[in-house]
């Protein structure tokens, strides 16, 4: 086979496989997904409604970001059990 | 007067009145240089790569790096390190046991996937197929090339400038063709820093005004995504893990790539337990390997190996690849939107290829010219970081067939 044969194919067997693995991307990307949000809901949302159930002032995107940043800041350790607006 | 003579010779001025070209490539970096001091156009790597040129260039410096058959002993057997030292000079050490052993781009690869957050593709997994359609850059040079008068392998290696990964485009040079990784390295490395320019130029020359006006955020709230994401830490940790072993088994010649890129991000998403790994693989180590990489590539850089036909042929194939890629991405989008009712701006194919997160930033700002309100980054970065992981299996492809 000429080299450009042989190239044509390759092209064929390059675009065909980086689609395939993409698509397996895609496959394990929702499999995953699906499988957290059956068996490993985030504990973090529960709070987080929990949470926004008491405050009525406090939007839930901000009570979000306020249980995240404790979270992050205490390395998992500190929980936000309560929200007071002071004034 | 005989010691007059002898002190002339000691000099390097009879070998640069000899050799007009060891001139002219110092030119050439001295305006590598002034790209990536002045203009910023990736400063990181054009720096180390235009003054390791230089260094190579330097009548008597031995800092060029030699060809494979200075150190080759017969078929199967070379010089050891110890040896390559004594003889060729520490570039060559640093050339043949960090570059010429496949070693450096995988290491920047890691760090590369410690910053990497694959949440944006996550959230849009469609949008990960245009990374596939923004690959065909890659192979339509290699057609091309090869029409050209180059071999398989150097068409291979031209070929995945259009992938737009530099770590990416040197490996795969490293295993197919190293005698051209030097003019290889400086186009992907300038293409990428050029993508503020590509990426509109072509974007322009394909859509329409109405197609780059197309609102991701209107088009998810018409059409809302099937389902959310309840826990996102548990699945970008999980997603690295399962997603390496799969490619493992159907592309194993991707995963010194794709397998460091995928632990990098492993340990970035496991967050403070591991932060002092994911520290090192973005900080010193990736810096360690940034500066080496960089002057090696610059090293093999010699005038006679780089002032040739063949280095004019790489830049224009470099910059063809490059534009068939942006292309084949935004084609690829406009043909899906001929069926879908959920239509998807053109920008977001145009990302498929690497280049992360430029690319995005470029499509995004694009996209505000013609509406201040769309913001398309997020949805770009999903297509530009599934472009990351397409090249990488289309260079395994490519080494796997041509190596």
């Amino acid at each position: 086979m000429s080299d450009f044969g042989f190239a044509l194919q390759l092209m064929g067997i390059g675009m065909i496989t980086v689609f395939i693995i993409l698509s397996l991307v895609v496959l394990i990307g929702n499999l995953i997904i699906r499988f957290v949000n059956k068996y490993l809901p985030e504990e973090v949302s529960k709070k987080v409604e929990k949470i926004a159930e008491q405050t009525t002032a406090l939007n839930r995107k901000k009570v979000a970001a306020i249980v995240s940043a404790v979270k992050t800041v205490t390395e998992g350790k500190g929980h936000v059990t309560k929200i007071e607006k002071m004034s | 007067m005989a010691i007059l003579e002898k002190l002339y010779n000691m000099t390097a001025i009879q070998d640069f009145i000899d050799g007009p070209g060891t001139i002219l490539m110092l030119v050439i970096g001295a305006l590598l240089l002034y790209l990536g001091i002045k203009k910023k156009y990736e400063p990181l790597l054009l720096i180390p790569i235009a003054f390791g040129l230089i260094l190579a260039n330097l009548p008597g410096g031995g800092m060029g790096v030699v060809p494979a058959e200075y150190i080759q002993i017969d078929e199967h057997h070379y010089k050891n390190l110890f040896e390559i030292a004594h003889d060729h000079g520490i570039m060559n050490f640093l050339y043949y046991s960090l570059i010429k052993t496949g070693f450096l781009p995988p290491i920047i690869f890691m760090g590369v996937g410690a910053l990497t957050d694959f949440g944006p593709m996550l959230r849009n997994l469609r949008l990960a197929f245009f990374g596939a359609a923004a690959q065909i850059g890659i192979f339509t040079v290699l057609l091309s090339a090869i029409a050209f008068g180059f071999t398989p392998a150097e068409a291979g290696s031209l070929g995945i400038i259009g992938g737009a990964d530099g770590p990416t485009a040197i490996y795969t040079t490293i295993m197919l063709a190293p005698h051209l990784l030097g003019p290889i390295a400086i186009a992907a490395y300038s293409y990428m820093a050029l993508v503020p320019v590509i990426v509109p130029l072509v974007a322009r020359k394909l859509c329409s005004e109405k197609e780059l006006r197309i609102n991701m955020k209107e088009m998810d709230k018409l059409y809302p995504p099937k389902r959310k994401i309840k826990n996102l830490k548990a699945v970008k940790i999980a997603f690295p893990i399962v997603l390496g072993i799969v490619i493992a088994i159907f592309v194993p010649s991707s995963v010194p790539l794709l397998g460091m890129l995928l632990f990098g991000n492993l340990i970035k998403e496991v967050g403070v337990t591991v932060a002092r790994l994911s520290d090192a693989a973005t900080g010193s180590i990736m810096n360690t390997a940034t500066i080496f990489l960089g002057l090696t590539v610059g090293a093999t850089m010699t005038s006679e190996v780089f002032l040739n036909v063949q280095t004019i042929m790489i830049i224009v194939g470099g910059f063809i690849a490059f534009a068939i890629s942006i292309a084949g991405g935004i084609l690829a989008v406009k043909v899906y939107n001929l069926f879908a009712r959920k239509k998807i701006n053109p920008l977001v194919g145009a990302t498929g290829l690497s280049a992360v997160p430029m690319a995005s930033r470029v499509a995004n700002e694009i996209a505000i010219q013609y509406d201040p309100k769309n913001h398309v980054l997020q949805y770009c970065m999903a297509s530009n970081i599934s472009g990351v992981i397409g090249s990488a299996v289309a260079a395994g492809v490519l080494i796997s067939f041509l190596g």
